[in-house]
This record gives C-alpha cells, structure tokens and sequence, in this order.
C-alpha cells in the first residue's frame, strides 16, 4: 500500500512542485530544517516538559493542570510547524521515503505519540484531580508520561536515523 | 599548523570509529533531541522575559527550574557536536557555516553572561511583573535570535560539506 501510494504521488504535479521548490531555492532545505527543529524544540517544552513534570523530574513548581492548558497550543502549532516544514521532502521524494523502514517507524511513533498526547491533555483538562492524588490513577498517569515521553525523543531521533537506514536495515 | 591538529583528530582512533559506524547516526540523534531540548527550555525563559508566555512565574523561579534543563541539554549537545566534528575536522574548521555557528554561539555565551552576571545577578524589582526591564527584554531577544542562528547555520553545515 505504502509504495502505491508513493508511486501515485510521484505522477502527481505535487512532486515535481515540490522537487523544484526544495531545488531551485538556494538555502531552502536548511532553512526548512531549522522550522522543523524549532517546532520540534515547541514540543520539547510542552509535551515533553509536562511529561517530565509529571514524572516528578521537572519544573516542581508549576501545576500539571496549569501547564496542561497554557502549554497545550505549543504541541499544536509544534506539531503544525513540523508537518508544514517537513512535508516537502516526503513529497519530493516519495518513493525514496515510503519504502524507507525508519521513516514507517517514525511515522508509527508519531501516530501513537499524538494520540497519546491528546487523550491526556482531554483527560488532564477535564479530570484535574488525578494530579492531585498519590494513588494509582497518578502511578497510571507516570507510567503515560514515560511511554510518552519515549516516544518524543523516539521520534526525534527515528527522523534523524531515516538518512542512516542502511546501518540497520541492510537494504535486499 | 592548526590544519595538523584537525587532521590528527581525524585520525583518533575513536573519531575513525564514530565515522565510519552506526555510532554516527545515534551521537547526531542525540544532538538533535539535545539541543531542542535546550532550545526549548531557553525558549520559555526568554519569552517569559519579554513578557510573552507563562507570566504567572517570576522570572527567577522559571530560571531556576529551567536553566539546569539548558545547561545539561548543551553539555550533551556539545559532547555529541565534538564527537561528529573530530570525524571531519579540517573540513568543518573550514566550512564558512561551521565558522558562523560557533561565531554566534559565543555571542549566545556572552548574552546568557551579560544576563545572568549583570542584568539578573541581585533582586530586581521586575522579577515578579510581566513588564521586565528594557536591557533584560534586549538580552531575550538577542538570544532567541542568536538561538535560530546557531540552528540555522548548524543545519546549513551539512549542506556545505
């Protein structure tokens, strides 16, 4: 499925727009890049600060809740800034990133970790108590902040690895 | 002379070993989630300085809780950036991107200095209020923009090479 859809992208005018712009524009791609490590840098201070609140590890002074609905439209527009900057080089090079199993591993990360980041800004924002108490609503909400906060940096790190797959998947 | 110096890096033992394996890709993911990590934790101490975010904090109990953040984040991100640099050494010392990274870094050194040794060395009276000093809101904006530099060039560093 993934390299129909990339084979279809690839006879789209989208690829070649996309091609060109990321070719013709000197200094384009690492201006693009910075975008992306800035929106990436947005989630590291919401989603990932808050996690690390949660896990007891940082900003002791700042209160979950708070931090949930001040911090929440950072992983938004991180998020939005991301795709918006990163989505060239997909649609550039289809077919080089679709059959790229780094590049399905990040996206299956990403998938969850958005999901996950949701659900708890919801349940955060509508259900502040579970901060509050010791029991094991709050262990429940610490084993999330762990899990998310793998994904994150799993993310993060899998984006890099996509130029380096040949170091763990030898290609056939 | 300094030309022999890079070259002997190069030929470290070690940096022969970050280059040519996967410890390459692992040391510059980490210097990804580092220095994003640092950037963002500047970040909400400088927006908090030029009033924008999170003002129901002192700017002192932000930097007290944020500050160790950064400081762990670019000593990770320095470890891992020497650890890539020693694999091309003579030609990073070369690259005009590399040169203006690291120009800007020291400025970015210097502004963090001025702030925390001069601007925000005593008690000051804004430490508490949205509306902070007009030298404490420059010295914020300088580093947001000296910040954005050092990622933009740091990317363009491999566009170069």
């Amino acid at each position: 499925m993934m390299s129909e859809l990339a084979d279809w992208l690839s006879n789209t005018p989208v690829r070649d727009f996309s091609a060109s712009l990321l070719s013709s524009i000197p200094g384009l791609p690492p201006v693009l890049q910075t975008v992306h490590l800035l929106s990436i840098a947005a989630i590291m201070a919401s989603i990932v600060m808050i996690d690390l609140r949660v896990l007891g590890l940082a900003v002791p002074s700042q209160d979950i809740g708070e931090m949930i609905a001040r911090l929440s439209p950072w992983t938004v527009w991180g998020i939005v800034g991301a795709a918006s900057s990163g989505i060239w080089f997909i649609l550039a090079r289809p077919n080089r990133y679709f059959s790229n199993p780094v590049f399905q591993i990040k996206f299956a990360l990403l998938a969850l970790a958005i999901i996950l980041t949701f659900a708890f800004y919801r349940l955060g924002r509508n259900q502040a108590s579970i901060w509050s108490g010791t029991g094991g609503r709050f262990s429940l909400a610490r084993a999330y902040a762990f899990v998310s906060l793998s994904l994150w940096l799993g993310v993060a790190m899998a984006g890099r690895w996509i130029a380096y797959s040949e170091y763990l998947f030898w290609p056939e | 002379m300094l030309n022999e110096f890079f070259l002997s890096l190069e030929y470290l033992p070690l940096a022969q070993h970050i280059g040519a394996t996967w410890w390459f890709p692992l040391i510059e993911s980490l210097h990804v989630v580092s220095i994003t990590l640092m950037l963002g934790a500047i970040l909400m101490v400088d927006l908090r300085v030029l009033g924008l975010a999170a003002t129901r904090y002192s700017v002192s109990t932000l930097s007290r809780e944020l500050v160790p953040w950064s400081a762990v984040a670019l000593g990770v991100a320095g470890a891992t950036g020497i650890a890539m640099f020693i694999t091309r050494a003579s030609a990073h010392a070369v690259n005009p991107a590399f040169q203006i990274k690291m120009l800007l870094m020291v400025l970015a050194g210097i502004n963090v200095a001025v702030f925390h040794l001069i601007i925000f060395r005593h008690n000051v009276d804004w430490d508490p209020r949205i509306n902070t000093s007009v030298a404490a809101r420059l010295v914020a904006a300088s580093s947001i923009a000296l910040w954005i530099g050092v990622m933009l060039a740091g990317r363009w560093v491999g566009h170069i090479v």
